[in-house]
């Protein structure tokens, strides 16, 4: 009865922190450009709520977000007069990996999230608990624009980085979605091992395959929820696919396009699309780029498109490369590791003692040398060798990007790795 | 040298060879052999021929030719290269 009373107490405390008065506009913690407001996400989302309600654009940006302020005011220079009112603007990185700028029309988003809203089956939902960083289009879209439209409550937690609020806002959750990326998994069921959240009735992944190996762990943590795989990018604003977890059975199944959506995959098996929700344009270097309603605009993605008319993700267009004459697909290489490998593990590019491109393995935690051993067991059972890494390293932990998944640039230039196999080559 | 310790030389070198090739052509132990043909490996490709001459060279410090890496047809021949160099098995 005591642990009952406490944890009744625990959830009106999440609750009277964490509910916030989405359409009050009383205060901000906006700075003004010239052209057009930077807002910060300071984890203040009236600021947020008050600039959508306003006319002008304002560009929505982490404090962390590996730019400057004068390369951001610099290039919102370019952003032309008729896409100063009712846009607003997300920083994002492309295909390359350089950062850009990603200009949405707020109109269209509002329909985007009332699409989502009926796709998936989300009327019962009364609030939407927050695990990922708002700047994220994906949460942004997803979670703060569909509550704002839609009337429910925002739950905004610290995620994984600080996994208190986020505990205790799924131990208070009634009647909650999350949405969450396949790569917070293994942190995920670090933290909660066998824990359920009953609280939890829909549960969202997207940013790439969906963790198909992972679903019956998803299935007993949320033992309540129905769960679903959202595909897109940036450029979509952000959503292209979706897929209920049992409409399919393989991980790269990620769904059919939503209604206003038009895929295709080119001879190279890039995948295109067109949307009635995209952005209307990106800044990457000095110039805007106006995206028109022909235009068919690539994800980054390779896949193919089946006789359902479901995505197939093939991996990453920057995900594949030659080596010694064989095409390698890293994240093909990504889910046979994880298929043997239950901790975290990236795949970073590196170049062989002959100058050929290659790639090392990165584990964490630290592995056992028998499950090396089975790795490279599954390695030799299905890959030849010229698919193997150049290393096997082991780190305490990867680092990780706001959105949880695993900071490959930063990975790359880890220098406290041991390594547990050298391919010698 | 004895002979005492001329024989366990070679029985270090056996040992070492054969984690060798296990770590190279990342075999099960009990799927060595002495005996072992090249072709019975799948593993045993033209990088892993690098990877095996590499290895070599690390751990009895002898850097096979191109020569004689391409003209190996199984561990047998490993013996008798590094023999015919000195090294005891």
């Amino acid at each position: 009865m005591v642990y009952a009373a406490l944890a009744r107490e625990r959830r009106q405390q999440v609750r009277r922190q964490r509910l916030l008065p989405l359409f009050d506009d009383t205060h901000s913690s906006a700075g003004e450009s010239p052209l057009t407001k930077l807002l910060y996400d300071d984890g203040d989302p009236v600021a947020l709520a008050r600039a959508w309600q306003e006319a002008p654009t304002f560009a929505w940006l982490s404090r962390r977000n590996g730019v400057t302020e004068s390369w951001l005011r610099e290039r919102l220079t370019a952003l032309p007069t008729e896409h100063r009112q009712d846009r607003f603007i997300l920083l994002t990185s492309g295909t390359s990996g350089e950062p850009k700028l990603v200009i949405g029309d707020r109109r269209r988003s509002e329909r985007l999230a009332r699409v989502l809203h009926e796709l998936q089956d989300a009327e019962p939902v009364a609030e939407t608990v927050v695990a990922l960083p708002l700047t994220y289009t994906y949460a942004f879209v997803n979670q703060w624009l569909w509550s704002r439209q839609m009337g429910r409550r925002l739950v905004l937690t610290d995620g994984l980085r600080q996994p208190d609020t986020l505990t205790a806002a799924l131990e208070a959750a009634e009647g909650a979605m999350i949405c969450l990326v396949g790569a917070q998994l293994p942190l995920v069921r670090r933290l909660f091992a066998e824990r359920a959240f009953p609280g939890v009735i829909r549960v969202h992944f997207a940013g790439g395959a969906f963790p198909q190996a992972e679903l019956p762990y998803v299935r007993k943590l949320f033992p309540n929820a129905s769960i679903f795989n959202n595909f897109g990018c940036a450029e979509a604003m952000p959503r292209l696919t979706l897929r209920r977890a049992e409409e399919g059975e393989r991980a790269e199944d990620v769904g059919r396009p939503l209604p206003g959506v038009t895929l295709r995959c080119d001879d190279d098996g890039r995948v295109l699309f067109r949307s009635d929700y995209r952005c209307v344009g990106q800044i990457s270097g000095a110039e805007f780029e106006p995206f028109d309603d022909e235009r068919w605009v690539p994800t980054g993605d390779l896949g193919e498109l089946d006789d359902r008319g479901h995505l197939l993700l093939r991996g990453r267009s920057n995900e594949v490369f030659k080596r010694y004459g064989e095409k390698i697909s890293l994240a093909h290489l990504l889910r046979t590791v994880q298929a043997a490998w239950a901790g975290q593990a990236a795949l970073v590019r590196a170049v062989d003692n002959s100058g050929e491109p290659g790639h090392v393995l990165l584990l964490s935690p630290q592995p056992e040398r028998a499950q090396v051993r089975g790795l490279l067991r599954a390695l030799r059972s299905q890959h030849p060798r010229a698919w193997w890494p150049l290393r096997v390293e082991g780190v305490d932990n990867l680092p990780l990007l706001d959105n949880g998944k695993v900071d490959v640039l930063a990975a790359a230039r880890l220098d406290n790795t041991t390594v547990y196999w050298d391919q010698r080559i | 040298m004895t002979e005492s310790q001329t024989a366990a030389g070679a029985s270090d070198n056996r040992e070492r060879l054969a984690d060798l090739l296990i770590d190279v052509f990342l075999l099960e132990p009990d799927e060595f052999r002495f005996d072992l043909k090249r072709e019975e490996i799948e593993t045993w490709d033209s990088l892993g021929v690098v990877a095996m001459a590499v290895g070599v060279q690390e751990t009895f410090g002898y850097h096979f030719t191109p020569e004689e890496a391409m003209g190996i047809g199984g561990v047998a021949d490993i013996i008798h290269l590094l023999t015919d160099k000195g090294i005891a098995f």
